[in-house]
């Protein structure tokens, strides 16, 4: 083991979290990515036991996940792997593999107010319908000019996963739009 | 007081204070400004803005020409806003604009003195010459004396917020038409946003004494209000404006969500919204016209529909006493309603002046058949009007006159997308054109189907259309039972005479303007606009234009569908720049990019650079360092004697893998890259097809089907486009798979003589000797007890050096190890600008020496272009033009060590006229070197590498500097290359 | 504008990138004679249409996808867009 201590994408020792009236925004430091992408003609494998899922959409089993992110290209996931492109490396030993951990940074939002306020978050954040947006969709997206993927896990936990270096500008886009969705329920809530 | 003693949508218990021009009054919840200004009897509210002459509030909507106010105070102070759609809230403040003086006392109002020799035009012939007084003299003046509201000049405290909403039907307008379209799609279960203009639901149903179902309009609006509130499926957004139609079904919609609040306390001031609706239902409703006579714009005269809303909606008057007379012109039905209702409440009613010479009449006032207004009198406020009936002129003296000229239905965005409104003679008016915005679907007024009945028919009917167009059935609703009053009326649209004629309120245009342009020969409706300047102000002639292109049609003898509208573009209503600027400013303007040793630069005191959107330290002041250079030269000089470390995970990273990526990689790289190989590197260059250079970097093998390719910081996203364009578009038969890792790894340079002996305390059991890790090689390996890490040995610097990289959370404290185990090394961090200094120094390219128009001869690499094979840009890059270019980069160094070169210097030979003919290339980066001693540069020369030691002149015309410099090898340190090699 | 992307449905034009003329594919051969005018072609001359024109959008904040698009320039209407791998392979017209 290194003595090297990590730092997560926020730049800390331990994971950030901000409870925001309703909202809960956590980030996910023991996320373990990694991208398998299908050489010509490969066929489709079930790394981990999965089965990898259709444009748009993501899957869960166990400690892995996994979602689409392109034509023949998934990114796999799973909790707290230090090397997890070597364990996909030999679970699928012909695709084109490369280690996603540290590209990203995994931000999750849940609420204690329901689909709906997911829902209303969203709809601040991105550009996709969330009604067609249901538990179990992926996709990547653009929000406040930065890349990211969006899933959402439940109707009420939404996953942002965002280029690592852009962290410190994502953390800071959900928490305000985390803001300002509950102050709009509570102005909508009072007379 | 002129407020009604019943009646109204307000909430006379409650009492807000507010002031105008500094004077307290009250008003009630449910106001509008406009309303509670009148209800204190103040008539006289603005001037003019060229004329300068006494207006008062004429419209109840965001169609408004005259009511603009100053609003607030102190930063959040908001000129040009229509009082008729300002909320009344306690504590409001309000001033009048545009006058010099009192608002009574205008010292400006001389400007209406000189009214004749003011007509339209004259700015653009008056202050021709000299040309020179324009911009100094006369558009300041001018634009004082003209100007409306001020800014405050200091930063808004308000945030403001976007969005994005998805539906199925976008509701534009709920009034009659628009709720029953909304509620028969949400009753459906379709999703439907329904977005109002106003703060309560209801459009014209709340300003007129319909029934439905034989009750008060308001209470079948309150129950709609309800409903749609219960429906999860609908969103009510009141206070929202859609502005514009966009492609393929997108509206740009903006919520007003706090304006009707002091401060917006933790909301934002307003939202902007960009809706995607599969199908949009336009009910818009219509806009009352005017009719145009002598001395038509006192204070007092209203739209005849304003004067029934102001009546019927807030119970007010606009009369400054409450038992003067009121009187209406029209012509046609519409305008006796206004004097039916206002003597339902009771106010006194002179009569109806009505253009018809066979004017019905439908209750018990005096009407004037075939009669008109040919004069009007009352400084500050209307007192008396003339009204001639036939040969007969009497004066009549009155408080307020209520002016119907017929509707416009609201077109305006059902015309974008250069859809055309068509002229219908049935209504007398323009009605939604086939071409407007696709799946957009007028109904009621905004339809020409005016009537509380037909609106609600049509509204309902237009959401069952709308809803069967993509596939979602709806079902008929139950409507009100409800009436069509009697709308009929006739083509009069002004009243001849020798005295001025409003047309134009807000931009004081008058009829005899129109005539005036008519006769300068402005013959299409567009000039006639540019020329008079009538709908260009604020309201974009809401209430004005059609008037004016039936003045236009009458003078020219043309129809008024011959003379057709001007063009309607986006937006509908002003939208402010804060709320299209979006959510944050500051700082946060542009989302920043950190590298991973951001905070570890940060804690050392680092001061950063912006770079793209990535911040990179750019040097690292130390105590007693009082200026950059002492930093720069400090860093480079560590580099070059001992090792310096800097971050460069900027640079992109590209995973290439599969088993033709070597044959990808030969195709889209001018050089041979099929055959490096496994655990070396190789410098790449790209080009761009048409043959120049485009970005150059390092690319290593890590196995046969594995490389991994740098870009430039800059084109990182650009190159990876690029590949994917030519993976996908151009060679798909390839077995190429790429992934951007850029942000995977953090990436170190470990560079200078002592960096192989910093590294080898990092590393754990790997060589890295020379002899076992020479130049160009790279591997995996671990680092600091087992991290793993990639080690790249290659060089910017013409130093020994290295690339170190590890999993980006452990750049930091990488840095830190690095740090604590080089101290006796004299180990040194180095920025941005020690890395270009380095770099200069080396005669390496980048940026500056790729900007596009060079090609990889005249960076001296032209041999790396491979004829023996084909590559992106290689066929062109031979082209005559290309290849037969002489410029070479070359280094200079200025004949006086000191004198600074400028970048972008152009080159020319000694006392040569310095011109186009006689340039001879270019200065691209320059810096100062401490190695040398000396001011250096880079720069393309003709002929470059054929004037090694000859003296030529870098000119900086611009700035008046000319330095003698000594044409030099680009390398300047180290030209043998031994030193990376060691 | 929206992007009927033959994967993801409908995405707002924003994700996407613009490259233009979608005979950008087909690069001319650089074996035959004529390769240097081929490729003047190639990369200089556009046809540039008021009407129905194919072209490039690269799904950049999405999928990563290169799409050929037809669209008719005048009115904006997406006649169809597909994949560009899959026009090249020859899998959809």
């Amino acid at each position: 083991m290194t003595d090297l201590i990590p730092l997560t994408a926020l730049g800390c020792t331990a994971a950030r979290h901000e409870k925001i009236g309703a909202f809960h925004l956590t980030e996910r430091p023991n996320l373990a990515l990694a991208s398998l992408s299908l050489r010509k003609g490969q066929a489709v494998p079930s790394p981990f036991g999965l089965v990898l899922p259709g444009p748009g959409q993501a899957v869960w089993s166990g400690d892995h996940g996994a979602f689409w992110t392109g034509r023949d290209q998934w990114m796999i996931e799973a909790n707290g792997q230090t090397d997890l492109a070597a364990l996909l490396k030999a679970a699928v030993p012909n695709a084109s593999i490369t280690e996603q951990t540290d590209g990203f940074a995994a931000f999750e939002l849940t609420t204690e107010q329901g689909a709906d306020a997911i829902d209303e978050v969203m709809r601040k954040l991105v550009n996709l319908d969330p009604h067609a947006f249901e538990a179990g969709s992926a996709t990547r997206t653009t929000l406040d000019h930065i890349s990211v993927f969006l899933i959402r896990r439940a109707p009420d936990k939404l996953s942002v996963i965002g280029m690592r270096t852009y962290a410190a500008a994502l953390w800071h886009a959900l928490a305000q739009v985390a803001r300002r969705t509950d102050a709009d329920i509570d102005a909508r809530l009072s007379p | 007081m002129t407020r009604l003693s019943t009646g109204g949508l307000i909430d006379r218990e409650t009492q807000l204070r507010f002031s105008f021009n500094g004077r307290s009054y009250t008003g009630h919840p449910g106001d509008t400004l406009a309303s509670a200004l009148l209800a204190n009897g103040v008539q006289l509210v603005g001037r003019s803005f060229k004329y300068h002459r006494p207006r008062g509030v004429f419209a109840a909507g965001s169609e408004e020409p005259n009511a603009m106010v100053e609003l607030r105070s102190g930063a959040r102070q908001e000129p040009n806003t229509r009082a008729t759609v300002a909320e009344l809230f306690d504590g409001l403040v309000a001033r009048s604009q545009n006058h010099v003086g009192s608002l009574e006392r205008d010292l400006l109002a001389i400007n209406d003195l000189f009214a004749p020799f003011l007509a339209a035009g004259f700015y653009y012939k008056t202050f021709m010459w000299p040309k020179a007084f324009w911009e100094k003299l006369y558009e300041p003046a001018i634009r004082r004396a003209a100007g409306l509201g001020t800014l405050s000049m200091r930063p808004d405290p308000d945030s403001y917020d976007k969005g994005f909403l998805h539906c199925d039907l976008l509701v534009i307008g709920a009034g009659a038409a628009g709720l029953a379209a909304a509620l028969t799609a949400g009753r459906a279960g379709a999703q439907v946003v329904l977005a109002e203009e106003d703060f309560q639901l209801g459009g014209r149903l709340l300003s007129e004494r319909d029934s439905l179902d034989g009750a008060e309009a308001s209470l079948w609006v309150t129950k709609m209000r309800e409903e749609l509130q219960s429906l999860a499926n609908v969103r009510l957004m009141p206070r929202t404006t859609v502005f514009g139609a966009y492609d393929h079904g997108i509206y740009g919609a903006v919520e007003r969500v706090a304006d009707h609040l002091p401060t917006p306390g933790d909301r934002v001031r307003q939202s902007l919204w960009r809706i995607r609706a599969k199908r949009a239902i336009l009910a818009a409703g219509a806009i009352e016209r005017h009719i145009p006579f002598a001395e038509n714009d006192r204070p007092g005269i209203m739209l005849a529909g304003a004067m029934r809303a102001y009546a019927n909606r807030w119970a007010v008057t606009p009369l400054k006493n409450a038992t003067d007379r009121v009187a209406v012109f029209t012509n046609g039905d519409d305008g006796h309603r206004t004097a039916l209702d206002l003597m339902a409440h009771g106010v006194p009613v002179l009569g109806v002046i009505d253009t018809r010479a066979d004017a019905p009449r439908f209750g018990d006032y005096r009407l004037f058949a075939g009669a008109t207004i040919t004069g009007t009198k009352g400084r500050h406020g209307l007192t008396a009007i003339q009204i001639t009936q036939g040969s007969k002129a009497a004066w009549y003296s009155v408080g307020a006159l209520g002016v119907a000229g017929g509707w416009n239905p609201n077109v305006h965005l059902a015309s974008h997308h250069r859809g055309r409104p068509v002229w219908d003679e049935g209504v007398l008016a323009f009605l939604p054109g086939p071409n407007g915005p696709h799946g957009l679907i007028p109904v009621g007024a905004a339809a020409g189907k005016g009537g509380v009945a037909n609106a609600l028919a049509d509204g309902m009917q237009g959401a069952i259309t709308a809803l069967g167009q993509i596939g979602l059935a709806a079902k008929p609703i139950p409507l009100p039972q409800a009436e069509n009053t009697p709308a009929t009326q006739e083509a009069f649209w002004h009243v001849p005479g020798r005295r001025r004629a409003w047309v134009d309120f807000q931009n004081d245009v008058t009829v005899k303007d129109i005539a005036l342009a008519h006769k300068e020969n402005m013959r299409s409706v567009e000039h006639l606009k540019r020329w008079t300047t009538l709908g260009m102000a604020t309201d974009q002639g809401k209430t004005s234009n059609i008037s004016a292109l039936a003045v236009m049609a009458e003078l020219t003898g043309k129809t008024i569908p011959q003379t057709g509208t001007t063009m309607f573009r986006p937006p509908y209503t002003g939208v402010s720049l804060a709320v299209l600027g979006g959510g944050d400013t500051g700082p946060h303007f542009r989302p920043k990019r950190l590298t991973p040793t951001h905070y570890w630069a940060s804690a050392r005191g680092a001061s950063f650079i912006e770079v793209g959107p990535w911040m990179r330290a750019q040097f690292f002041p130390q105590p007693g360092e009082t200026h950059w250079r002492h930093s720069v030269d400090r860093e480079v000089l560590a580099v070059r004697a001992g090792v310096g470390i800097c971050d460069v995970t900027t640079l992109g990273k590209i995973d290439v893998q599969g088993a033709d990526a070597g044959e990808f990689l030969n195709r889209v790289y001018a050089n041979m890259m099929g055959t490096l190989k496994v655990g070396m590197v190789r410098y790449g260059l790209m080009l761009r097809e048409d043959g120049h250079a485009y970005d150059d970097g390092t690319c290593a093998r890590l196995a046969e089907d594995h490389f991994i390719v740098t870009t430039t910081t800059a084109n990182a996203a650009g190159v990876y486009r690029q590949l994917e364009f030519f993976r996908q578009c151009v060679w798909p038969d390839l077995d190429v798979q790429l992934i951007s890792t850029t942000d995977a790894w953090a990436q170190i340079a470990v560079a200078g003589p002592k960096s192989r002996m910093l590294l080898q305390r990092v590393v754990d059991d790997a060589d890295i000797s020379n002899a076992a890790f020479p130049f160009m090689a790279c591997r995996a390996l671990t680092i600091c007890g087992g991290l793993r890490a990639r080690l790249f040995r290659i060089s910017f610097s013409g130093e020994l050096a290295y690339e170190l990289a590890v999993p980006a959370r452990y750049g930091h404290a990488l840095m830190e190890r690095l740090m604590e185990q080089g101290a006796d090394l004299g180990v040194t961090p180095y920025g941005t600008e020690a890395l270009g200094v380095l770099r200069i120094e080396k005669g390496h390219a980048a940026g500056a020496e790729l900007n596009g128009q060079t090609t990889a001869q005249m960076l001296g690499l032209g041999r790396m272009v491979s004829a023996k094979k084909d590559s992106v840009g290689a066929i062109m890059s031979r082209r005559e033009g290309l290849a037969g270019d002489k410029r070479r980069l070359v280094g200079l160094k200025p004949v006086t060590a000191q004198t600074p070169v400028a970048a972008g210097s152009h080159l020319f030979t000694r006392r040569a006229v310095q011109d186009m003919a006689n340039d001879q290339g270019w200065v691209t980066s320059a810096c100062y070197s401490p190695h040398l001693e000396s001011y250096i540069a880079l720069g393309f020369l003709e002929d470059g590498e054929n004037r090694l030691g000859e003296v030529i002149t870098a000119a900086n015309p611009l700035e008046g500097q000319e330095v003698a410099v000594e044409v030099v090898s680009a390398h300047f340190v180290d030209p043998d290359g031994g030193r990376l090699r060691d | 504008m929206l992007i009927p992307h033959p994967l993801l449905g409908p995405r707002d034009a924003q994700e996407f990138i613009y490259l233009g003329d979608a005979t950008l594919m087909h690069r001319p051969d650089a074996t035959r004679p004529d390769a240097e005018a081929a490729f003047c072609d190639y990369v200089f001359l556009r046809h540039n249409p008021a009407g129905v024109h194919r072209e490039l959008w690269f799904h950049e904040a999405g999928d990563r996808s290169w799409l050929v698009v037809t669209r008719n320039t005048v009115t904006h209407e997406i006649i169809g867009a597909e994949l560009a791998c899959d026009v090249k392979l020859g899998v959809t017209q």
